[in-house]
């Protein structure tokens, strides 16, 4: 007996070493997946939070009359069609005393927006008695410089290196100590749509057209796959039929999500001749794409329902349909939202199938319909990564940190709904 | 003693797939009084009581042969509407499954999918009549809408008898309903089946031989997919006929 129990310490030794080396090789795992989590997380956060500001800058606007109209007509046509560029050049000359060359000024008028000329003229054109005056106004400086003033490390580049000139900095820091510059939050980065300056882009546009195509893919995707998850598990009989159907619908969720947006071209836009670049095409094809990761979700938590649930209901007298109408599905909706949340929110994070089907143009208008061209968010990322202007560096990460924002809303309302209505029997 | 026959079997078989569950049973169930099957683990008297409601149907692989006649009617015939036969063969199953609704509902689920009563008012007599019934309408009264899965095991079980009896079948078929019971739920129980056996035929499948000696008129012993014997339970008990029904309740089998 003492034998037998000095036998058994002996092999303790050995088994409790494996089990201290497992958990040591967990440790690291989670450990190494938290450190590239951090480091994607800070890379992402420090640049994408410049975006969310943009820098103004201070001008005593002179509305010269000699320019806005001559005539003294006081008509908002001529007014419109005026040089406002003009005017907004004139103004910031202002402010350096030292006689500048042609050269210079045009140096000098590219410290701010070309959006703020149009600015300028609806302002005019709503307060004419402006003409003749002077305002101060805060305008938006162009991407060159707020690119600057949020990397100021850039500020010691070689000129050729640098996006501005040696004067042009010379004037910025002129601008910066007469106390003339300051950063906002970025109106245009969350009320527009793309552009191709920078400073004007936003991400308005894409979100709205990723939120009208996740509306297509949850309509038409929700209840057919819920309904065929339902008649597979519950109704249909198990024989090769239905067993060769459950295969290929495991296999479908599978397939890489590009080969779904080539079927869209070909059926949607090539067949159907549906409109291009589309939030209802995006959201068809994107349905294709989630309808088997529903239904598998489906049928698994209704496999998770227990058998008793049923026997009760049928031992009553209900039929199958009720049985899983009245008392099954009840049970499995946690499970079903659950994975039409995950689901939906893998929809939101892809990008390749709508390539195919043309969501990836360049759309400056934020889509109100759902046959409005319109990109979506992963696109708009995809896009702005692939432009030289080096303003959209910013963006791109802004674009990336709205994008997880809405995942981990996504996930988060996924777990919210499984805690809330997660019955216990 | 002139019996009133409610079920009888003839020459019924039972496959799942290959196997053979069931082999030959012919056995007839009186009207109005308890019938107990026992036997050991394995020998079938679930799956016949599971025959007697088509319980088996939802089993793809189950297959019946022979004829199972409740009221001069073979359930199995193609006339016959699963449906209809379970409102009228009612189940009480192994472990208490109340629906993860509340009291009201679970006794009221079955009265309202048949359309039994005509009113809301008729639906709260109805349930609560059931309730009493099952004898546990003076514990739960003031709580009949709290959550079925609140109660304890055999208040549940008690619901679930409930449930079945709101629906006025004619037959209750029993499997093992108090093996997840304490003793005194299983008590209760027992009396409560006494009580229902003056309005309904009953079956029950037990494991325990005191409680078929307990709550039955007629017993089966079923052993290794056949009805070894069949006869009245004080019979059975004292005076079995068999060798293997001899060496079960004496404890040498099973």
């Amino acid at each position: 007996m003492t034998n037998n129990l000095d036998r058994v310490e002996l092999s303790l030794v050995g088994r409790k070493r494996s089990e201290r080396l497992f958990k040591f090789y967990g440790f690291l795992g989670i450990l190494i997946a938290f450190l590239f989590l951090i480091t994607i997380l800070y890379s992402v956060i420090s640049q994408g939070q410049k975006a969310f500001f943009t820098t103004f800058i201070k001008v005593n606007i002179f509305f010269d009359s000699e320019i806005i109209d001559p005539q003294n007509q006081r008509n908002d046509e001529d007014i419109r069609y005026a040089n406002f560029n003009k005017i907004i050049t004139e103004s910031l000359k202002k402010k350096f005393p030292e006689n500048l060359n042609k050269n210079d000024s045009k140096e000098l008028s590219s410290f701010i927006s070309s959006s703020e000329a149009d600015y300028l003229s609806e302002f005019v054109v709503k307060n004419k008695d402006y003409i003749g005056k002077y305002k101060n106004m805060w305008l938006l400086a162009s991407s060159n410089i707020d690119v600057i003033v949020k990397n100021p490390e850039m500020e010691d580049l070689d000129e050729e290196d640098r996006l501005i000139s040696d004067k042009q900095l010379g004037w910025l820091n002129q601008i910066r100590l007469n106390k003339e510059l300051k950063k906002e939050l970025n109106k245009n980065f969350f009320t527009k749509a793309d552009s191709t300056e920078p400073e004007q882009a936003g991400i308005w546009g894409s979100l709205v057209g990723s939120f009208l195509t996740l509306l297509i893919t949850l309509i038409l995707s929700f209840p057919v796959a819920v309904a065929a998850g339902v008649f597979l598990e519950e109704l249909a009989p198990k024989n090769k039929f239905t067993e060769f159907l459950e295969v290929n619908i495991n296999n479908l969720a599978a397939v890489p999500s590009i080969i779904f947006g080539l079927l869209g071209l070909a059926i949607f836009l090539n067949i159907m001749h549906l409109p291009r670049s589309a939030p209802i095409v995006g959201g068809m094809v994107l349905a294709l794409m989630t309808l088997p990761t529903i239904i598998i979700a489906t049928r698994s938590s209704l496999k998770s329902v227990p058998p008793s649930i049923r026997e009760a209901a049928i031992g009553l007298g209900a039929t199958r349909f009720q049985s899983v109408v009245d008392h099954v599905l009840p049970l499995a909706i946690p499970g079903i939202m659950t994975g039409t949340i995950i689901g939906m929110s893998r929809a939101l994070g892809e990008s390749a199938p709508l390539l195919m089907i043309g969501m990836v143009a360049f759309i400056v208008d934020v889509p109100t319909t759902f046959l409005d061209s319109s990109t979506a968010l992963p696109v708009q990322i995809y896009l702005w990564k692939s432009t030289a202007a080096r303003g959209f560096v910013e963006l791109t990460a802004a674009g990336v940190i709205v994008l997880l924002v809405f995942l981990i809303l996504m996930n988060g309302l996924a777990v919210f709904i499984r805690q809330k209505f997660e019955k216990k029997w | 003693m002139a019996e009133k026959i409610k079920i009888s079997t003839k020459k019924v078989n039972v496959f799942y797939g290959d196997k053979k569950a069931l082999e030959n049973i012919n056995l007839e169930i009186p009207e109005k009084k308890v019938t107990s099957l026992i036997g050991p683990s394995g020998c079938g008297k679930s799956t016949f009581i599971r025959c007697l409601n088509r319980m088996n149907d939802t089993i793809d692989i189950c297959r019946i042969e022979g004829k199972i006649i409740i009221d001069n009617e073979d359930i199995y015939s193609k006339e016959i509407d699963p449906v209809l036969l379970r409102a009228k063969v009612g189940m009480v199953f192994q472990k208490p499954n109340p629906f993860p609704k509340s009291i009201f509902e679970n006794v009221a689920y079955g009265p309202r999918i048949h359309g039994l009563a005509k009113s809301d008012d008729e639906l709260d007599e109805l349930v609560t009549q059931s309730l009493v019934k099952a004898g546990l309408f003076q514990e739960i009264k003031d709580r009949i809408h709290e959550p079925g899965t609140s109660l304890s095991g055999g208040q549940q079980q008690r619901l679930c008898i409930a449930r079945t009896i709101a629906i006025s079948p004619q037959i209750i078929l029993m499997d093992e309903p108090c093996s997840a019971l304490d003793p005194i739920a299983t008590a209760v129980i027992e009396e409560l089946i006494d009580e229902l056996a003056k309005n309904f035929t009953i079956v029950i499948v037990t494991h325990s031989m005191q409680q078929a000696a307990r709550v039955s008129q007629q017993t089966a012993f079923f052993h290794m997919g056949n009805l070894i014997e069949v006869g009245r339970t004080d019979q059975i008990f004292s005076t079995p006929s068999q060798k293997k029904t001899q060496d079960y309740i004496t404890g040498k089998i099973g």
